[in-house]
């Protein structure tokens, strides 16, 4: 069951814009981390069930701390949540154990589908 | 300050975001019609009077004698003129990225010739796609001019007096792509009236309210 959800994006709005996408009615603990290290760092300390990244940042990109990630907890669900939508960029990031991808802006669809699969998936 | 044309810091984090929205649809089209890897570095946002254009842009490109600038017009809600900036030799650096296809030719007379298409084309590209994404974002339609390429001395940068009414402002994105490891360093600006401005706070805030 999903409980702690972290969210790291170097840009306010679109944290606020993807926490709008996620239901209200779930009582969910959300951390927030504005680059990729720190969103490491974050993970460990933690340990959330869901972890929504984006790729593009300062510091530390998404795709390095979702390598990261990875590497320290193999069952980590990681969505990344990105604008980079280039074919290569997709399949760099599922390789590199990304649990799901979903495109920028998030939708409360898309943010509620990629929920219900990671659910699934802790089930 | 005139309140009605003054972008506030979370108005600039908005645009930010869907000009982040919007390059990322650029790169991947970009990488589609010509088969190279865009990676894309973190936008930055400023917004300046278009007449302070030039100098910023002489400051910023100090470094490189000459730069070419591909430009574009585009009409819509919002309307104005997209100017994408690069080093002079970016088109070499292109064509070079593209020496593979087996398509292309090294002979001096067609050179000049390849190198201004290949901008053009590229600067096309991410203009349209870039314009194109924020103004669907925004619930806008834009058509454009076609796209027409300007070298310039940096030390004279001259571009066309009208874009430097002082009732104009720039939106200055400046990002770096990175084609395949080779660093080519593209600044995209969109310059507008502040009528524009009037309707771009607007199509913000109007972008907004579904996530409030």
């Amino acid at each position: 069951m999903i409980n702690v959800i972290l969210i790291v994006d170097d840009s306010p709005v679109s944290r606020k814009m993807l926490k709008s996408c996620i239901p209200k009615d779930q009582e969910y603990v959300f951390h927030e981390a504005g680059d990729g290290l720190a969103g490491l760092e974050l993970y460990r300390k933690i340990q959330p069930d869901v972890t929504f990244m984006d790729l593009t940042m300062p510091v530390m990109d998404g795709a390095t701390a979702l390598d990261e990630i990875i590497k320290y907890d193999k069952h980590a669900l990681v969505i990344v949540l990105t604008a980079d939508v280039q074919v290569k960029s997709l399949a760099k990031v599922t390789e590199l154990g990304a649990f799901l991808v979903v495109r920028k802006p998030p939708s409360k669809e898309s943010i509620q589908d990629a929920l219900s699969k990671a659910e699934e998936k802790l089930r | 300050m005139d309140t009605s044309t003054h972008i506030s810091e979370e108005e600039k984090d908005i645009l930010q975001e869907i000009m982040n929205i919007a390059f990322g649809k650029a790169a991947a089209d970009l990488a589609e019609v010509i088969n190279i890897f865009v990676v894309l570095s973190v936008p930055d946002i400023k917004i300046i009077k278009a007449v302070d254009l030039p100098n910023y842009i002489r400051t910023e490109f100090c470094e490189f004698s000459n730069i070419s600038i591909v430009e574009q017009n585009f009409w819509g809600g919002f309307k104005g003129n997209a100017l994408l900036v690069f080093q002079a030799d970016a088109g070499k650096e292109l064509i070079a990225l593209l020496g593979d296809s087996g398509e292309l030719t090294h002979e001096s007379e067609f050179s000049d010739i390849l190198e201004n298409e290949t901008l053009i084309e590229v600067g096309n590209i991410l203009i349209g796609a870039c314009v194109g994404k924020v103004a669907e974002l925004l619930q806008d339609v834009v058509t454009y001019s076609p796209p027409r390429i300007i070298f310039e001395d940096h030390s004279s940068v001259s571009m066309p007096k009208t874009l430097f009414d002082p009732s104009n402002s720039a939106i200055i994105l400046k990002t770096v792509f990175s084609f395949n490891e080779r660093n080519v360093n593209g600044f995209l600006f969109l310059i507008t009236s502040d009528n524009s401005v009037v309707w771009l706070k607007k199509a913000l805030a109007d972008f907004m309210e579904k996530y409030e």
